[in-house]
């Protein structure tokens, strides 16, 4: 009882000094938009200026994965309806896979994030991994956990997700969701 | 004392600071010329072929800077009359299906206000384009800040939500006097579910279920004929104008994405206070 309260405690004043909340045991199912902790363990956290040292500098192949939300068209929308998503930007290079970070993603979508995330290292565990998707989402901390699990070994989380980017000035590109 | 900067630190910190307004402003224009490029890809993509002008005059659009609610964001179109408008179409830019309405005027239509309630999913320019009678198309803007209105659900459940499916109202906002135009407010039972939002219990995505076509006439004479998308509000409300020649019936047929009808006469002026 009294490490509970004392978990509690800990957990509560973590929360009121901004420092986020503790690190969820397996994949956060809670809501996608909330508060995130400032660690996972076995990933590296990486911000917006170290992110663009480590792209722009010479280490080779480092694959960049977006995991956020995107809008997708309702199975039983009428075909008459224009349906004209806007594009999506993202850190050039960024592969986008909606719904790998899921607290529990459907089957399909967890192979292909799988499959996807081989081809794109090259089926080499080590080659650097970054993962994001917006501030503030749990997506990114998911998906980046998931990787971990797949047993990569460079795992790079980057929290401040597109916004951060953005607003630090750096470029984007427009990319296509997939599968 | 604590929020003293030692002097030699000064002139970096103005720097940081300046920097960063630079970088914002930076980050600001992006988004201007990402909305611009937004605008010219609808422009293009629902207008294939046609000039879009200015407002003119012709039209103008209303709508809270920063809605309280994404999901029931009320937005004002107006004409002012000094061209006549056959259509008007409701644009919101951002929303994933942007085309939110389009609004035909009958003969018995006054179309100086008509007033509807939207889903907006994103800081999003709204707009607003009447067509003249020659095919001319004059848009107005107006910029929202709303995030998250297509996700958000419809209510508590979905069973509650379509209990009374179809249920109209309608009263007068005005006083009545035959011969003179008087605003009218339509209300809709209807859940008018996008195939967005995700079922709070089951987790699955609750299908797309929407009105997409509200006629209303006036003793035979149209008022107006609206197709609608995925982007009108929960239980819609329409406040239109009309002019009725004398005591007589509005006629209301709404159709829905599932080809299920619903219809109601009401009697004009009806019982007051109604």
């Amino acid at each position: 009882m009294r490490r509970l309260t004392m978990a509690l405690f800990l957990a509560l004043s973590g929360i009121a000094s901004g420092s986020g909340p503790a690190e969820p045991e397996g994949f956060w199912t809670g809501p996608t938009n909330a508060p995130v902790p400032q660690t996972l363990s076995g990933a590296k956290v990486i911000h917006t200026q170290a992110l663009a040292a480590l792209l722009k500098g010479k280490t080779p192949g480092v694959v960049i994965v977006d995991v956020s939300n995107g809008p997708r068209r309702p199975d039983n929308l009428p075909a008459s309806s224009v349906w004209l998503p806007v594009a999506h930007p993202a850190i050039p290079g960024a592969i986008w896979i909606p719904g790998a970070g899921l607290g529990d993603p459907p089957a399909s979508v967890e192979h292909y994030f799988r499959a996807r995330l081989a081809q794109a290292t090259g089926h080499d565990l080590a080659r650097p991994l970054v993962v994001y998707c917006h501030e503030k989402c749990w997506l990114s901390w998911n998906g980046a956990k998931r990787a971990l699990q797949y047993g990569y070994r460079q795992v790079y989380w980057f929290p401040d997700g597109i916004e951060g980017w953005r607003r630090a000035g750096m470029p984007t590109s427009v990319v296509a969701s997939e599968p | 004392m604590g929020l003293r900067t030692p002097v030699g630190l000064r002139p970096a910190l103005a720097a940081a600071i300046l920097f960063a307004a630079a970088h914002a402003a930076w980050a600001e224009d992006q988004d201007d010329q990402d909305r611009l490029a937004r605008w010219k890809q609808l422009r293009t993509s629902l207008f294939p072929g046609r000039q879009v002008g200015d407002a003119d005059g012709i039209i103008s659009v209303e709508a809270p800077a920063r809605a309280l609610d994404a999901a029931l964001v009320p937005v004002d179109l107006r004409i002012s009359g000094n061209r006549p408008v056959r259509s008007v179409y409701l644009v919101i830019d951002d929303n994933p299906a942007p085309l939110a309405a389009h609004i035909i005027f009958g003969p018995k239509a006054d179309p100086r206000e008509l007033k509807l309630r939207v889903r907006v999913n994103a800081y999003t320019n709204i707009h607003a384009i009447a067509e003249t009678p020659d095919g001319q198309l004059h848009a107005a803007t107006r910029f929202v800040k709303a995030a998250g209105g297509c996700s958000a659900p419809a209510g508590p459940d979905d069973e509650a939500a379509l209990a009374d499916i179809g249920r109209m109202k309608l009263r007068l906002v005005g006083e009545f006097n035959p011969g003179k135009p008087v605003q009218a407010q339509l209300m809709i039972r209807h859940p008018n579910f996008n195939g967005m939002q995700m079922n709070q219990i089951t987790r699955y995505f609750t299908p797309a279920r929407f009105i997409r076509t509200i006629d209303a006439s006036y003793e035979g004479g149209q008022v107006f004929h609206l197709d609608a998308d995925i982007s009108l509000s929960t239980d819609p409300v329409i406040t239109f104008g009309f002019i009725p020649s004398g005591k007589g019936q509005m006629k209301v047929v709404a159709q829905d994405s599932s080809n299920t009808t619903f219809d109601r006469s009401f009697d004009i002026p009806g019982t007051p206070a109604g």
